[in-house]
């Protein structure tokens, strides 16, 4: 049962990611996990430094802003199921914030 | 730092702050709006079903099928005894007069709805705060988002100020204004499972209090019932929530018994027709799960019950078509109630009654500092079944004109740079911290700890326990805790870092408030203290900073023309008898 998973992470280049490169976290593996939970389990237990948009995520496919690559396809984080090790990568089209999260969808005008 | 002026600020990205900009915005004042995550799409509102509650006779006005026989009063008195009497009846009288208009301009700035009960319209909480926001934005209110405010400036008697962080850039910013409305929702990011947004982390209510504001009704939480917890993708989901209203079904623990047949069966069904069901089924289901009674992943097992499965299956398509819900695929869920083998579930925190004092125009304590929606003082009293949507747009259009208002007849000083560095120094103090880890990892443990001891059922010595733990946090652990980098920009610890101080604070403020009580009314259920004494407990418990720490003083309820009941019960008589004495009017509220 005590089953890991390997996820493959594109970091940013002051954070871990040398040569804009990727990082690899092993993860317990939990039927019904989200890829949210595995970077919420990487975030806690094995890297505080890692980014990815989720200080106001809603988890639940409602405020679809935590949209990242997710082995090769777009898909919301926190609705997309893990079954096997998974890469990681921010949106190819956006500019980065940092690590996962991007620049996109500012609303601002103050 | 940057500077932004404005005469009001309002802090929240949600129902209220968007109602309190439109209002503020009608008063003639510059009006800012900051979000701590993006517009319209964070805090509870977006998340929510969503209900829109009023009156029959409001209903009807507004177009919709509405109950005639319904009244004002009608809908007042349900209230108020949904709230066991521990309503503001000033503040509940209001939100029955004004939801009428609430109602109608909401459909005119574009919300649409879907059905229509005697006393609510269904649309969704994304309908809610779009229309709003559109409507704030066409009325020119200037706006900031993903930027926490975590600190207000109090100068002269008056706000005068606040101190911010931008959350992508880590660039400090500095707010001056004559007036603030508060609508940063609650703090369910204390508990696990929940069916808010994670940056709630009740920022409003701790930044109110640290700046002199009086809170009350901590001790009241609202529980979602029948949420899953298991397997992690649904975890806070209120699709089995609504499904349980709309189809039917019951809950088993893990010996597999159908525990609701404990209870007066008049109370379970009334409770499974009506939003009642929050309180009443979190409380019978955390009571099986402290028994040793709940499931691997502690819960209790939503089944099909009666209902037959081409019944149940037809009333959920009907809401859910292919078992999909905004985005998400809930065809496993639908093979796991088909072949009985039950959904994990769990009272997920929901709604928070408690938040900052405030009068009859929303104002708080401190001159110039208002709060709309969730963070202020529930005018729903100990248990809400009405909508909090409702309550969002009545509270935050009162609290915009009134903050309007202030600001213009007000106007503040600027913010003296002293205090302003203090401020700052605290906001950047995490980063100059040596470094460690394991921030997430506290926030997670508080987390466990608040559900399993300030949950549905609590009792004195784990409230004591709980207080102690908190202490034990802040004056051990979070001092020791660095961060794992120090870089600035969209740096997940730091913010965790400055949130977990404002949970600490709410959380110790509500613990305090449920170990004061030594009753059980509402969602407030003390398994030391089983009885409602309405002689000795028809009184608020209200809180306020003062230089020995938490000064606590008890305020009568506000009485309009409802007089309150007398003597004690035992709490499960008082939830019937609240229940039976609603009025003639069907509906889930």
């Amino acid at each position: 049962m005590n089953e890991t998973i390997r996820f493959r992470i594109r970091r940013s280049p002051a954070d871990g990611g040398a040569g804009n490169g990727y990082q690899e976290y092993d993860v317990p593996f939990t039927r019904g996990m989200s890829v949210m939970d595995g970077l919420d389990y990487i975030y806690e237990h094995l890297d505080g430094s890692l980014a990815y948009y989720d200080h106001a995520a809603c988890n639940q496919g409602i405020c679809r802003r935590c949209l990242a690559r997710i082995d090769g396809q777009t898909g919301l984080l926190c609705q997309t199921l893990v079954t096997a090790d998974t890469t990681v990568e921010p949106i190819p089209t956006q500019d980065v914030e940092r690590d996962l999260v991007t620049k996109r969808g500012r609303d601002r005008n103050g | 730092m940057k500077t932004i002026r404005t005469d009001v600020l309002i802090v929240g990205g949600g129902g209220a702050g968007f109602r309190a900009a439109i209002a503020a915005r009608q008063a003639n004042a510059e009006t800012l709006l900051v979000s701590k995550g993006p517009l319209a799409r964070c805090g509870a509102s977006p998340m929510a079903g969503a209900d829109l509650t009023c009156h029959g006779l409001g209903m009807r006005q507004a177009g919709f099928f509405g109950e005639p026989r319904d009244s004002e009063e009608k809908f007042f008195s349900d209230i108020v005894h949904q709230g066991c009497f521990l309503n503001d009846q000033p503040l509940a009288e209001r939100f029955v007069r004004d939801g009428p208009q609430r109602l109608i301009e909401t459909l005119e700035w574009g919300c649409e709805p879907y059905l229509c009960d005697e006393r609510a319209i269904f649309t969704s909480g994304v309908g809610i705060v779009d229309a709003h926001l559109s409507e704030a934005r066409r009325l020119g209110t200037s706006f900031l988002d993903d930027t926490a405010v975590l600190e207000l400036i109090v100068h002269d008697g008056q706000v005068c100020g606040a101190v911010g962080l931008d959350i992508r850039s880590g660039e400090i910013l500095r707010f001056d204004c004559h007036a603030v409305v508060l609508a940063t929702g609650g703090w369910h990011k204390a508990y696990t499972p929940v069916t808010g947004s994670k940056e709630l982390t009740g920022d409003g209510v701790a930044m109110a209090y640290r700046a002199g504001a009086k809170v009350a009704n901590m001790e009241f939480v609202t529980f979602a019932c029948n949420v899953p917890v298991w397997p992690p993708v649904w975890r806070g989901s209120i699709v089995t929530y609504a499904m349980s209203l709309m189809c039917g079904g019951t809950l088993e623990n893990a010996n597999r018994e159908r525990f609701l047949d404990q209870y007066d069966p008049e109370t379970v069904a009334i409770a499974s027709s009506t939003e009642w069901n929050k309180s009443f089924f979190s409380f019978a289901t955390a009571r099986e799960i402290r028994a040793g009674r709940g499931t691997p992943h502690g819960g209790v097992y939503y089944v099909t019950g009666d209902t037959p499965w081409p019944e149940f299956e037809a009333r959920a398509l009907r809401s859910y078509p292919d078992w999909k819900v905004k985005g998400a695929d809930f065809s496993e869920l639908g093979r796991m109630l088909r072949d009985g083998e039950g959904v994990e579930v769990a009272g997920a925190a929901e709604y928070f009654e408690g938040g900052v004092l405030v009068d009859d125009r929303f104002a708080s304590s401190v001159p110039g500092l208002f709060a709309a929606g969730e963070c202020a003082m529930s005018l729903f009293g100990a248990n809400r079944v009405a909508a909090a949507t409702m309550e969002m747009l009545v509270s935050g259009a009162i609290a915009g004109t009134a903050a309007g208002e202030f600001a213009q007849s007000h106007p503040s000083s600027e913010p003296p740079e002293d205090r302003v560095r203090t401020a700052t120094e605290a906001i950047e103090a995490p980063l100059r911290k040596p470094s460690g880890h394991g921030i997430g990892h506290l926030r997670h443990d508080l987390q466990e700890a608040a559900s399993a001891m300030l949950g549905p059922v609590r009792c004195g010595e784990e409230l004591e326990a709980f207080l102690r733990m908190l202490e034990d946090a802040r004056s051990d652990r979070l001092p020791n805790l660095g961060l794992s980098t120090t870089t600035r920009s969209y740096n997940k610890e730091w913010i965790e870092s400055l949130e977990i101080e404002n949970l600490l604070l709410v959380l110790e403020l509500s613990a305090r408030a449920a170990l004061e009580r030594t009753e059980s009314r509402g969602v407030h259920y003390r398994e030391d203290h089983p009885i409602t004494d309405n002689d000795g407990w028809l009184r608020e418990i209200v809180m306020s900073p003062n230089r020995d720490g938490v000064h606590v003083e008890h305020r009568p309820v506000r009485v309009t023309s409802l007089r309150p009941p007398s003597g004690t019960q035992p709490y499960l008589e008082m939830v019937r008898e609240m229940m039976c004495a609603h009025s003639d009017v069907g509906g889930h509220h």
